[in-house]
């Protein structure tokens, strides 16, 4: 057996979820030894194994096929694999809790699941395990995360649902589940593209985004900053592999939509996680253009997104794990202090504002190809290529204004000290790939899917010229504006109408779930207490519905049932009725006579009359 | 001699009647005496008929009056009737251990009492139809006069309902007679069973209207679903010392007079060759077992929920009957005894435990176990016993009419036989659960029901609860459990004659 026979013979979930229990168990440093091992073991699976289908099982009538490996999911996989054991790295120096580590592993273990699926029905499975594992991440680190936690279980339950939605519906209008050729069009691609959307935080469904990823352990954050969001840009690919016009424009929304609200924050974290949306905004414009350079560019911002967003996670978790100060205006100067995790600051942000020599500028520049019509583009891409161009300016503002007021702005109010080792390893490990990625492109597009036939010129005088002009308008704008935004309190997002929308929503269709049950049962409890109490008091009950009949009907009745109609309401089988004098208490009504005997009677006349016809004519 | 003891049997219950009565002018409390000595005698009498009739394997014919049969009445004593001669004078002899000291007192309850008797082995003994609608009626008079001996006006509501109804039920028993006689001109059971074939042939629609005339009647008379609705009153407001009687007997005797006429007048060919007639016997059976354990669980009065198990256990009986095999019937006549035994024992019980403790309903029974430990004991075992738990002769009973039903191939009807004792469970558990889990309300207001009237009037007193209420209560748990044991007697002793009606 080869070693990639003894590589290809699991799903890459098992090892990792394997790894996870041990780490549950085992001590802090060892358990960390594990969690290492279990992330290269999810970069060598996705070196090594070459592309093919492995390990397909029935499961329920179902073909399922729990590992499949084409260039998509390697190229995840190697970024998921290498990112995932850096931050295991920094994660073991940012004393993240051992249980933590065993959650997350076993949050990356269903995404392994997600990105190696060969099916609907596998990838929905552990699309589901991700949106578990990852509420659990979050809820590990207890107080405000717990509530936010649940915000983000609805929204994510959400999409889950609609997604499993669509891949039913789909497999009733194909009656296949297999990936290739994405969701059927029609009431499945919308299912399917608004339960991604939550997932890829599409505007609207976004709010989950923000308020989750500012609240956990710092290490926490950059898992999660890393896994859902890109794996989840994967699948709207698998999704919609030819992408589509709403799509993309969705994307150049999300790019200035996120852009703009992280200028507005003040709080580091929720800054990087607008960004998370905005950077997204890319890669699903990529996605949404759907040519080969756009799908492309999409990937390979992706996988290079992996790496900058988790970097800028790590650093400025530093500086929270360093002064304990979230708020960035309260910081400065930390570059003396800090000079190591400014470093790494510093790669991360030219990366992602895609700086000349860093791997963003070769990705983002993909991108902006793809939808510029004087190149690969269309002319109906013209206003998403503007979109592009103002999410990228909202982008260098940004972090020229995260930058300025954490390291440059005045002098340290604080005496701190610099990252620790394992933090220092994990932000420049991850820093010098973005810097290797910019500065070796041409190694790094040959892994990427639809490479092949593609004719790149990314450091060609006009990206050059485009990108140092960006630079130019954006620091001069950030002079400019830099003041009246400081004074600029908190905005609010969709968020503030959203979470109490989808609160009241909850509440309301729960009170009227649980109501109509209530009133349903307390129907059939009062209709079998009144069948019981008429199988108990029969007499009773001929006496209540004679009496409400009219008197035509039955006549003259008041003499008949005993000349009282109190004494007909009475109980004759006990003799315990509370409201009857003693000296009536054996004083039989008529009625009660006429109905017990009367009823027999009948009864008995009918019997025999049945009996009579069955054996006579029968 | 033995061909007299018949007649004696009869004779002497209804004749001693009128001592109660008239020594009763003279001595005030000589009625208990009378009757124990009577019962007594009768007993002794029965077990000698019992013994002759078994180890000789003949009947026992009595002609009255020596005139033979086409003209004359005949007793006849067989396999079939001598264990109900027996049962029927063992129950009265054991509830008078009861009576002397639970009540109802007064001579005339003892005149009645042997009246009753009376009525009750003339209905076993009787060999004539239009004879045993007299003994029929006499049983019915009596027993009204019974349950009118409770002292409230519902006893004598009930009384008269059960007159009425009663009344109503033995006299389309009586037209039933008339059209067979019309059909075939005689009233003797033997001559009937071969003069119907022979004289009117059994599709004669003068004899499915005399079948449906008396299986009508009878179901009256027995109680089923839907035409039970005397019974439950009766046996509620009956004295606690009569019920166990009415209870253990009235009905049982009915169902064997049923099974009398359906085999030895009817004949099975009859059953066979009209279409429907079985099914109507087992529907009818059916109905009455699920509808009467649907009713008993609904019931909060202890002798009430019994009574309502009373329709769903002969339900199971009539059930049996439809099913035209041996082992059904075999079942069914057990099941009969076993019943006797079983529902006058929880009746003894229930009224003893009313007179030591005046628990009357199913609430009121929680934490009895720590009151009466031998009377909570024996209704357990009753109850048990009742629900067809081994060993017991409920489960004799209920084991032969499943296996019956299976053999039938009435699937249906097998799932009714086997979720009747399910039913059971579910109104004994209820007991069982009260009087051993439920632990007894803090003595402090009186419990909810203790001023109820329930007809009876038997206020809890000191000393209210003799010996033998107590013994004669154990005594038949003792018996429903030992009969458990006797599934190969039973066999033996009314197998031979299950045989001969089956197979002529």
């Amino acid at each position: 057996m080869s070693p990639v026979d003894l590589l290809t013979s699991v799903p890459p979930a098992v090892p990792i979820v394997l790894a996870a229990l041990v780490v549950a168990v085992v001590p802090r440093t060892a358990g960390y030894a594990v969690g290492a091992l279990a992330t290269i073991y999810l970069f060598a699976v996705s070196l090594l194994t070459p592309p093919g289908e492995y390990l397909s099982v029935l499961f329920l009538g179902f073909d399922a096929q729990l590992f499949v490996a084409d260039d998509f999911s390697r190229l995840l996989g190697l970024g998921f694999g290498f990112l995932g054991t850096a931050a295991v790295a920094y994660a073991a120096s940012s004393g993240l809790p051992r249980t933590t580590l065993a959650f997350v592993l076993s949050y990356i273990a269903s995404v392994a699941g997600v990105i190696f699926a060969g099916d609907w029905l596998t990838l929905l499975f552990f699309w589901e395990l991700m949106a578990v594992t990852s509420t659990v991440v979050v809820w590990a680190y207890g107080g405000d995360a717990v509530r936010a936690g649940f915000r983000y279980a609805i929204a994510h339950g959400t999409g889950g649902v609609l997604l499993i939605w669509a891949v039913a519906w789909h497999y009733v209008e194909t009656g296949s589940l297999a990936l290739e050729g994405g969701i059927a069009p029609g009431a499945p691609a919308l299912l399917a593209v608004l339960g991604i959307g939550v997932n890829c935080a599409f505007i609207g469904l976004h709010t989950w985004l923000p308020d989750t990823y500012k609240r956990p352990h710092i290490a926490a954050s950059v898992f999660l900053s890393v896994f859902t969001t890109k794996s989840s840009a994967y699948v709207l690919y698998q999704a919609f592999p030819d992408g589509h016009l709403y799509i993309a424009y969705m994307g150049g929304l999300m790019a200035v939509y996120g852009a703009t609200f992280a200028l507005l924050q003040h709080d580091m974290r929720a800054l990087l996680s607008y960004h998370i949306q905005a950077q997204l905004g890319y890669i699903v414009a990529g996605i949404g253009i759907g040519s080969a350079i756009g799908i492309t560019g999409a990937m390979a911002h992706l996988f290079n997104n992996i790496l900058f967003k988790a970097l800028l996670f790590m650093a400025v978790g530093v500086i929270i794990y360093r002064t304990g100060e979230e708020d960035l205006y309260e910081l400065g100067g930390l570059w003396r202090e800090m000079p190591l995790t400014a470093l790494g600051y510093l790669f991360g942000a030219l990366s992602i504002t895609a700086i000349p020599g860093f791997n963003g500028f070769i990705s983002k520049g993909m991108i902006l190809d793809a939808a510029d019509p004087h190149y690969y583009g269309a002319p109906e891409y013209e206003a998403l290529y503007w979109l592009l161009m103002a999410g990228a300016v909202g982008t260098l503002l940004s972090f020229v204004k995260l930058g300025y007021y954490a390291f440059l702005h005045g002098p340290a109010t604080t005496d701190v000290r610099d990252a620790k080792p394992g933090q220092t390893a994990g932000m420049l490990s991850v820093g010098l790939v973005c810097l290797g990625v910019g500065v070796f492109w041409p190694a790094f597009v040959d892994i990427l899917p639809f490479s092949s036939g593609l004719d790149l010129h990314p450091y060609s005088p006009g990206h050059l010229t485009d990108s140092a002009l960006l630079v130019a308008v954006s620091l001069i704008g950030f002079a400019i504006i830099r003041k009246p935004l400081s004074a600029l309190g908190h905005v609010p997002d969709v968020d503030r109408i959203l979470n109490p929308l989808v609160f009241y929503t909850g509440r309301v269709s729960m009170l009227a779930i649980t109501g109509t049950f209530a009133a349903v049962d307390r129907g059939g409890v009062a209709f079998v207490r009144a069948c019981y109490w008429v199988g108990n008091n029969p007499v009773l009950a001929v006496g209540r519905v004679t009496r409400r009949l009219p008197a035509w009907l039955v006549g003259e009745h008041s003499p008949a049932d005993g000349g009282s109609r109190a004494s007909s309401d009475r109980r004759f089988d006990g003799g315990e009725s509370p409201r009857e004098p003693t000296q009536t208490a054996s004083e039989p009504s008529r009625l009660y006579l006429r109905t017990t005997i009367g009823g027999t009677i009948m009864l008995i006349v009918l019997a025999l009359t049945v009996v009579l016809f069955v054996l006579v004519f029968l | 001699m033995i061909e007299n003891v018949p007649a004696l049997l009869i004779v002497l219950p209804i004749l001693v009647a009128t001592l109660p009565l008239l020594v009763g002018l003279r001595y005030e409390r000589v009625g208990w005496t009378v009757a124990a000595l009577t019962t007594t005698a009768a007993f002794a009498m029965a077990l000698w008929l019992a013994l002759v009739i078994f180890t000789t394997g003949e009947a026992v014919i009595h002609q009255l009056g020596g005139f033979p049969r086409p003209i004359g009445i005949e007793l006849v004593a067989d396999r079939l009737s001598a264990p109900f001669v027996v049962l029927a004078t063992g129950i009265s002899m054991g509830v008078l251990a009861y009576t002397r000291r639970g009540g109802p007192r007064g001579n005339s309850f003892y005149s009645a009492y042997l009246l009753l008797l009376g009525g009750l082995l003339g209905l076993s003994l009787t060999g004539d139809v239009f004879n045993m609608f007299v003994f029929l009626e006499i049983t019915g008079l009596t027993t009204y006069a019974l349950i009118a001996k409770g002292k409230s006006g519902e006893s004598a509501i009930a009384a008269l309902k059960y007159l009425i109804i009663g009344t109503v039920g033995a006299s389309m028993y009586l037209i039933g007679v008339g059209f067979l006689f019309v059909a075939t001109g005689t009233l003797n059971m033997i001559d009937l069973a071969t003069a119907i074939p022979q004289q009117a042939g059994y599709g004669n629609p003068l004899i499915l209207t005399a079948f449906a005339f008396v299986f009508v009647g009878f179901a009256i008379k027995i109680a089923l679903f839907p035409l039970h609705t005397w019974q439950p009153d009766a046996y509620q407001r009956a004295p606690d010392g009569a019920t166990p009687l009415i209870a253990a007997l009235v009905s049982t005797v009915s169902a064997y007079a049923l099974f009398r006429l359906v085999y030895t007048v009817f004949t099975v060919e009859f059953l066979v060759s009209i279409p429907h007639a079985s099914e109507i016997v087992v529907t009818v059976g059916s109905i009455s077992v699920l509808a009467g354990s649907a009713l008993a669980v609904m019931q909060r009065r202890v002798k009430r929920m019994l009574a309502y198990s009373s329709v769903s256990q002969f339900g199971l009986v009539v059930l049996a009957y439809g099913l035209m095999n041996d082992t059904a019937l075999l079942g069914a006549l057990v099941h009969l005894i076993g019943h006797a035994i079983m529902k006058g024992g929880l009746f003894l019980a229930v009224g003893t435990i009313a007179a030591g403790t005046g628990a009357r309903t199913v609430k009121e029974y929680a934490g009895l176990a720590k009151r009466m430990p031998f009377m909570a004991g024996s209704l357990a075992v009753l109850g048990l016993a009742l629900v067809g738990v081994p060993p017991s002769i409920g489960f004799l009973g209920k084991w032969f009419i499943a296996v019956g039903a299976i053999e039938a191939g009435i699937w249906p009807v097998a799932v009714v036989v086997l979720l009747s004792t399910m039913l059971t469970l579910g109104y004994i558990a209820r007991l069982l659960e009260r009087m051993y889990f439920t632990p007894a309300p803090t003595r402090g207001g009186a419990p909810e029901g203790s001023l109820a009237t329930d007809g009876s009037g038997n206020d809890p007193t000191p000393g209210a609860v003799s010996a033998g209420m107590l013994g004669v209560t154990v005594l038949a748990a003792l018996l429903a459990v030992a009969l458990g044991f006797s599934g190969g007697a039973f066999d033996s002793l009314l197998g031979p004659f299950i045989e001969v009606i089956l197979n002529g």
